[in-house]
């Protein structure tokens, strides 16, 4: 009798202790889409998408990636592609362009040295991104190389220069944020494969919640200077539900100095 | 575009509002201005703000016994510090000269001095000064690498230099040579403050949250905060070892304090706790003002040509002396 009560008090003190551990590890699930003070679908909150499409937007086998050294940690992963009808709509200039590109991934892709990936890209890398919404904007804080937007609400006028990360001006339909963003730097790639537009590109992103923990992210591609007709990609997005989920700092430059620097270092050969 | 007169004019309606207060030690705020309110009922703090103000960091030498400035001394003060910040003045030595690089078009040094007529940011200690390094921080400092002149690769150039880390941006914030603007947005939970400068993006939870573990270290530290009153207070923790704040070291905790005191002036203020490094915590007190522009993109990496010449240039001179 004695020793089963102090079992159990023993196991009662344990079970005490155990709710600092459980609030560091169980998950917090949203449990119903929230709203705004002015009615408006609440998106705030740390988002990732799954899909592997900064490897490749558009439906594709596993194959190796550009370093032979990396062996299979270097491979492409498969995707079922984020494109809708499977095909983005190249002119035939732009399809060859776009192979060349390809060929050329470690050389040319602003990924390799840490530029900011600007829109859709940004949506889709394996970095989760948080979203901040109040009435008069809607800023997006990406994890990866402290990239941010500001969506407007309120019209900021035109563009006053191109940027990285575009120039985005939002509105609500119903329930779901639909942002354009023009200006938009050429240099921004969809994906490491290549996929590339104009500076005239003009995108249309819509943010709808699917659930409390579920986002559908769409994006039409509108850029009559590439392709041969507006084109969309769809892929959901989802919440980080980790008790501890942030946002932490990935500021890769430091990792990219050596690939875009490297042949100015003292010692470095002239045919390097 | 800023130009000077729409700064000087928003400047001077702003110190239109304070001139009236009058000098009262702190009081020079309005005590009785109600500050608004978000739409989840938190002191209402957002807005795009500036940290641009003549006043240096620490007291001059030749004012060290003065803390503070009288009317006339501080329009005068004001004056002579236009003077000395203006980038358009030419050196007599063409080194020097080149070394002031951009012209005065592209530095914002501030159109005036802080309105408490304080002689420097630094508020504690009373000395206007950072406190001494202890030894171990001296030591510290010592060891870090030390960068090679001139630069062998990019390790060798300033954090700023290489778009890593800018001393405007911080954190803390201070004033700096441009873009001293930041953007504040508030919900719910997470006050978010952006950085005009090198698009630095501090996500500061409001939730009461742990903090991230001891093995992480970031540029940026990690911070956590809360309201205290109408005043927001953001810790910031977990800085790393190679960016000192005047000597701070990796345990250094920074406190900052947020206080709307006017429609157009945000008080912004911290504190340096690290007993470690320094020899008494010290103080900073710079108000920001409301900045009618929008933040613009700083892409400082992307189009880092500078950091690509320099390198250029020092292998060209090595080559030069072949």
């Amino acid at each position: 009798m004695k020793l089963r009560a102090f079992s159990l008090l023993a196991l009662s003190i344990m079970l005490a202790g155990a709710p600092a551990d459980a609030q560091n590890s169980t998950p917090r699930l949203a449990t119903e889409i929230e709203r705004t003070p002015d009615g408006k679908p609440k998106l705030d909150g740390i988002w990732q998408a799954l899909e592997p499409a900064n490897w490749d937007i558009r439906p594709h086998a596993a194959r190796s990636g550009p370093l032979d050294a990396l062996g299979a940690s270097g491979a492409v992963p498969p995707g079922i592609g984020i494109v809708e009808g499977d095909e983005i709509p190249y002119q035939p200039w732009a399809f060859e362009r776009q192979r060349e590109n390809e060929a050329r991934q470690l050389e040319l892709d602003p990924e390799v040295k840490c530029f900011m990936p600007g829109v859709p890209r940004a949506t889709y890398m394996p970095h989760p991104f948080q979203i901040f919404q109040t009435d008069q904007y809607v800023m997006i804080a990406y994890q990866y190389a402290n990239a941010v937007r500001t969506i407007h609400l309120e019209d900021p006028g035109p563009a006053p220069t191109s940027f990285w990360m575009g120039w985005s001006v939002g509105r609500w339909e119903g329930d779901t944020l639909v942002v354009d963003v023009t200006d938009q730097k050429a240099e921004t790639w969809f994906d490491r494969a290549g996929n590339f537009h104009s500076e005239n590109m003009r995108v249309t992103e819509r943010y709808t919640l699917l659930g409390p923990n579920h986002m559908l992210y769409e994006a039409t591609i509108d850029d009559p200077e590439v392709f041969t007709r507006p084109w969309k990609i769809s892929l959901p997005l989802y919440r980080r539900v980790e008790a501890r989920a942030e946002l932490l700092e990935f500021k890769c430059i430091p990792f990219a100095e050596e690939i875009m620097y490297g042949h100015l270092r003292k010692g470095a050969t002239d045919d390097e | 575009m800023r130009t000077a007169k729409r700064k000087t004019a928003l400047a001077a309606a702003a110190g239109a509002c304070f001139a009236a207060a009058g000098f009262a030690g702190a009081q020079v705020f309005d005590p009785d201005y109600a500050v608004p309110r978000t739409p989840y009922g938190q002191p209402d703090l957002q807005g795009v703000w500036s940290n641009a103000v003549l006043t240096p960091l620490e007291r001059p030498a030749d004012l060290a016994d003065k803390e503070t400035l009288t009317e006339e001394e501080a329009a005068e003060y004001a004056r002579q510090r236009r003077e000395a910040t203006n980038r358009d003045r030419r050196a007599d030595d063409s080194q020097e000269d080149i070394l002031d690089a951009y012209n005065d078009f592209w530095w914002d040094s501030g159109d005036n001095i802080v309105r408490t007529r304080r002689t420097s940011l630094i508020v504690e200690p009373r000395d206007g000064r950072v406190p001494n390094l202890t030894p171990a921080a001296q030591a510290r400092l010592a060891e870090l690498r030390v960068r090679r002149d001139p630069p062998e690769g990019p390790e060798d150039l300033s954090l700023g230099v290489r778009c890593l880390y800018f001393p405007h941006a911080g954190p803390p914030m201070l004033p700096g040579s441009y873009n001293n603007h930041y953007q504040l947005v508030q919900t719910e939970d997470f006050v978010l403050i952006v950085n005009e400068m090198g698009h630095e993006t501090r996500i500061i939870p409001l939730d009461e949250r742990a903090p991230i573990p001891a093995e992480i270290r970031q540029w940026r530290g990690s911070s956590r905060g809360r309201w205290d009153g109408d005043t927001l207070i953001v810790e910031t923790t977990h800085r790393r070892a190679d960016t000192p704040l005047r000597g701070s070291g990796e345990n250094m905790r920074l406190i900052e304090r947020f206080t709307r005191v006017d429609d157009d002036v945000l008080l912004y203020e911290f504190t340096v706790d690290d007993p470690e490094s320094f020899e008494r915590p010290w103080t900073v007190q710079s108000p920001s003002v409301r900045a009618e522009e929008q933040l613009y993109e700083f892409a400082c990496h992307e189009g880092n040509r500078s950091l690509e010449a320099i390198l250029a240039g020092a292998r060209a001179a090595e080559r030069g002396n072949e």
